[in-house]
């Protein structure tokens, strides 16, 4: 299926040209093979590198109702995640469009109960996913259920669908037609639906502690099974252009969130302070030359050789390396470097960090990835930073897109730390050396919660132990393990 | 019917006592927890009262929850079942909520066995989400007899077994006083092909430095995140920060209690667990009031007619201890894996 006619991509910016020509299932192989080559590297260019691509599967799937679509989304996410565990970035705007779509379902459908009297209950997605395939037998076998108009419905408009790739996947399956969110707000012999501590005594039978077929997913419904399903045909379309435009919104979110979070950089930056600073970092940089434009203090910078030294160099100078090219440096090379915004920049190697933290007033720490606990996934140095920063006492600030957020709890923190090319410790060069040592290059490093006093996103300044309020408001529950099947209950 | 204050002691609730069914529920099932069991016990009272009118009921099941706690020497686990109880109620006859009085009190009366299995399957699925803490090679450090934790590990153990090559380790702190219930965990442990070893309280420190990950139970949750455990658990979690160790918690959200302890001395229960004697037994009553017990709280004397027996302060066997949020790293919940933080969240949404 991987057709290479859209060209060998070898970043981010040939990847979105060429997303719109290519046929999906190509592209989708194509993103695969550069988070696996490592050509789409680092949060910010995998997480607009996604959501483009789900934009395209949104748009190029003809799909009638939102339990396709979420599991079409699933599975190309699915495959994202396993191309690249490690840039958490992808699983979490899968996340996000699964959430946003499940919102606009749960929108769509109280819009409709409300204009007519329907009763009707659908079972929560949840369960809807582990038991699909009993769920197809009872539907099939309810000859007065609505949804066999749907069933019918979604495999003819499947066959005569031409510009989908999904072909022989499509299963004509007879689901609900809607999903609701894991909370139903619908109502259940009169009984409401309460919040999670009381799924103990609530109504509506939870995913996990029902026995499969003690309610059936149709329940009552006092519309006509067919107006039903033309009402479905008539809100699918509203419901993608809206799951569009909410994509839309996340590629929005995504290029303004450096100067959302900049926008907070004047309340925690003061007069003639000396700043810590530690590899380079878009969001990192531009909060500095925010509070430039208003104060003078001084940054030290730790240049985190040998992963990102160069960069780092650059953010400080202004001297582009050659090496870096492409979508990336056309936002980067435009920012003035912070020598030029009249901050006084002093350089140092990551060794010197403990020596100089006793004359530091702040550390401010980018991230690659933040965790559901508070810690963060951050360049490989960091944790000697926060280290070194609680030993004197002086508070560490953590700058972070909310898109880097991931819901997963980590289990073992070793593996979420990748390693990198040992050549850029010694070089290859060097054959002698390396015949007789053994070379590590860890790319990240972990910094545990207790090291982190704040945190500054697109939303504001949060303490790390609010971390898991935020994830609980950006993601659904039942998508946060979309990618292990075998960790959904 | 019965008014708030008097014992509910009437001619109709003769034939029934609620604490009576309490134990018996808690005795016919051993897997049954104690809010639970405080749920079902209210359940069974809804089934024998004929109150017909809202407040009546309510009242009903306000006065017996207080009696049913005010009779149990530790009532903390208890309450958290019965305040769910009570709220779930008003927050059902709520004029914004759509539900009418007898539908819900038909739900309730009618899915007793429900509520029980879901809190059983509420406990798989907080295994099912902690046994992914117990990694290969790893050596996990426990005490107490929660059927969380067994449930917990036995899932990693089965993981093991099914080719998830889950190699882990037990060290389990005996404890003297509950020998019975630590010998059956070992046991079973073992019985699922889990190398155990077997401390005393002692040695817990001692043990530290070999131990990956600590996972406990917990009798109740409180607002601030901490956890009310057996006795020794604080000492644990201590020792645990100390050495750099996760403490993690495994209990259910129904455990989670509105209470705000600050310190080990303010649970609002009586332990007998710091008893000062010396060889002459006539200490003054000044001194004995002194040096006798832990502080205490005064008692609800209200349902305590002259002939009854007050119940006894819990002495060491069954006695708790607090331990507070800063030494737990997680709450593995059925919910998902919380930090502390998110508990007084969770019970802001029932009581608020």
């Amino acid at each position: 299926m991987p057709s290479l006619q859209a060209g060998y991509a070898p970043n981010l910016g040939i990847f979105l040209k060429s997303l719109k020509t290519a046929p999906l299932e190509s592209s989708i192989e194509n993103l695969i093979s550069l988070l696996k080559r490592r050509q789409i590297r680092n949060s910010r260019p995998c997480a607009i590198a996604t959501a483009h691509l789900l934009l395209q599967v949104v748009a190029k799937f003809r799909w009638t109702d939102i339990g396709n679509l979420l599991e079409r989304i699933q599975e190309v996410g699915q495959r994202l995640v396993e191309a690249q565990p490690r840039e958490m970035v992808v699983g979490n705007i899968v996340r996000r469009v699964l959430g946003m779509i499940r919102d606009e379902a749960k929108e769509d459908r109280t819009e409709d109960a409300s204009d007519s009297t329907s009763t009707s209950q659908l079972g929560s997605p949840r369960r809807e996913r582990s038991e699909s395939g009993s769920f197809r037998t009872e539907g099939g076998a309810t000859s007065s259920s609505p949804l066999r108009f749907v069933s019918t419905d979604a495999s003819t408009l499947s066959e005569a669908s031409g510009d989908d790739v999904f072909g022989g996947r499509s299963q004509p399956t007879s689901r609900p037609p809607l999903l609701t969110s894991h909370t139903s707000y619908a109502v259940l012999n009169g009984v409401p639906v309460q919040q999670s501590m009381f799924n103990l005594l609530s109504a509506t039978p939870t995913p996990s502690s029902t026995p499969p077929h003690t309610s059936s997913p149709h329940g009552k419904s006092t519309i006509s099974a067919s107006s039903l399903a033309q009402r479905i045909v008539i809100t699918t379309r509203d419901l993608k252009a809206e799951v569009i435009s909410g994509i839309e919104e996340i590629i929005d979110e995504l290029d303004q969130v450096d100067d959302q979070i900049a926008a907070y950089a004047q309340e925690h930056i003061h007069s003639n302070e000396v700043i810590l600073i530690h590899s380079s970092s878009l969001s990192v940089q531009k909060f500095l030359l925010k509070a430039a434009e208003k104060r003078r203090f001084t940054v030290i910078v730790a240049e985190s050789y040998p992963n990102d030294h160069e960069a780092t160099h650059a953010a400080v100078t202004g001297k582009v390396s050659p090496d870096v090219e492409g979508d990336e440096m056309s936002t980067e090379t435009f920012l003035k470097p912070l020598s030029a915004a009249g901050i006084t920049v002093i350089l140092m190697t990551d060794a010197t960090i403990f020596a100089i933290m006793s004359r530091v007033n702040k550390v401010i720490l980018a991230t690659h990835a933040v965790i559901a606990n508070g810690g963060l996934i951050a360049a490989a140095g960091a944790r000697i930073i926060a280290k070194a920063a609680k030993v004197h006492r002086t508070p560490v600030i953590v700058v972070s897109g909310v898109y880097k957020l991931s819901p997963e709890y980590p289990f073992e923190f070793e593996s979420l730390i990748e390693y990198g090319d040992p050549g850029n410790i010694i070089g290859y060069g060097e054959g002698a050396l390396v015949d007789h040592l053994e070379v590590d290059n860890p790319v990240y490093d972990y910094v545990p919660p207790d090291l982190v006093d704040l945190y500054i996103t697109n939303l504001g300044a949060h303490a790390p132990s609010y971390l898991y309020r935020i994830v609980a408001d950006h993601y659904k529950p039942e998508d946060i393990n979309f990618h292990k099947p075998e960790l959904q209950f | 019917m019965a008014s708030p204050g008097n014992i509910p002691q009437n001619e109709k609730s003769k034939s029934f006592d609620i604490v009576e069914t309490y134990h018996q529920l808690l005795k016919e099932d051993p897997d049954l927890t104690m809010p639970v069991a405080a749920i079902e016990a209210l359940i069974e009272l809804l089934v024998q009262s004929r109150a017909v009118t809202v407040y009546e009921t309510l009242d009903l099941v306000k006065t017996q929850s207080d009696y049913l706690k005010s009779r149990i020497p530790n009532s903390i686990s208890l309450s958290a079942g019965t305040d769910l109880f009570q709220r779930y109620m008003i927050s059902s006859l709520k004029p914004s909520s759509t539900g009418n009085f007898d539908t819900m009190r038909q739900h309730l009366l009618s899915n007793g066995r429900l509520f029980v299995s879901r809190a059983k399957a509420g406990r798989e699925k907080i295994a099912t989400y902690g046994r992914h803490f117990v990694r290969d090679g790893s050596v996990v450090l426990t005490h107490g007899g929660s059927r969380v934790v067994g449930a917990l590990l036995g899932k990693a153990a089965e993981a093991s077994k099914s080719g998830g090559n889950v190699r882990f380790k037990v060290i389990y702190v005996m404890n003297d006083a509950r020998s019975s219930e630590s010998k059956a965990v070992v046991s079973t442990l073992r019985a699922k092909g889990v190398p155990v070893a077997t401390i005393s309280e002692g040695a817990v420190g001692y043990a530290m430095g070999k131990v990956n990950l600590v996972i406990v139970g917990a009798e109740g949750v409180v607002e601030n995140g901490g956890i009310i455990s057996r006795l020794g658990t604080y000492q644990i979690a201590l020792l645990a920060k100390a050495a750099g160790k996760p403490f993690y918690v495994a209990a259910e959200s129904h455990k989670f209690v509105r209470l705000y302890p600050l310190g080990q001395y303010d649970l609002g229960i009586d332990q007998e667990v710091i008893v000062f004697k010396t060889d002459k037994e006539d200490l003054s009553s000044e001194e004995k009031k002194f040096a006798e017990r832990t502080p205490e709280i005064e008692e609800k004397k209200e349902y305590f007619a002259p002939g009854m027996d007050m119940p006894k302060p819990n002495t060491a066997v069954d006695a708790v201890d607090f331990t507070p949020p800063a030494l737990v790293s997680a709450l593995i919940t059925e919910e998902g894996v919380l930090t502390p933080s998110a508990v007084s969240e969770e019970l802001i949404s029932v009581w608020w």
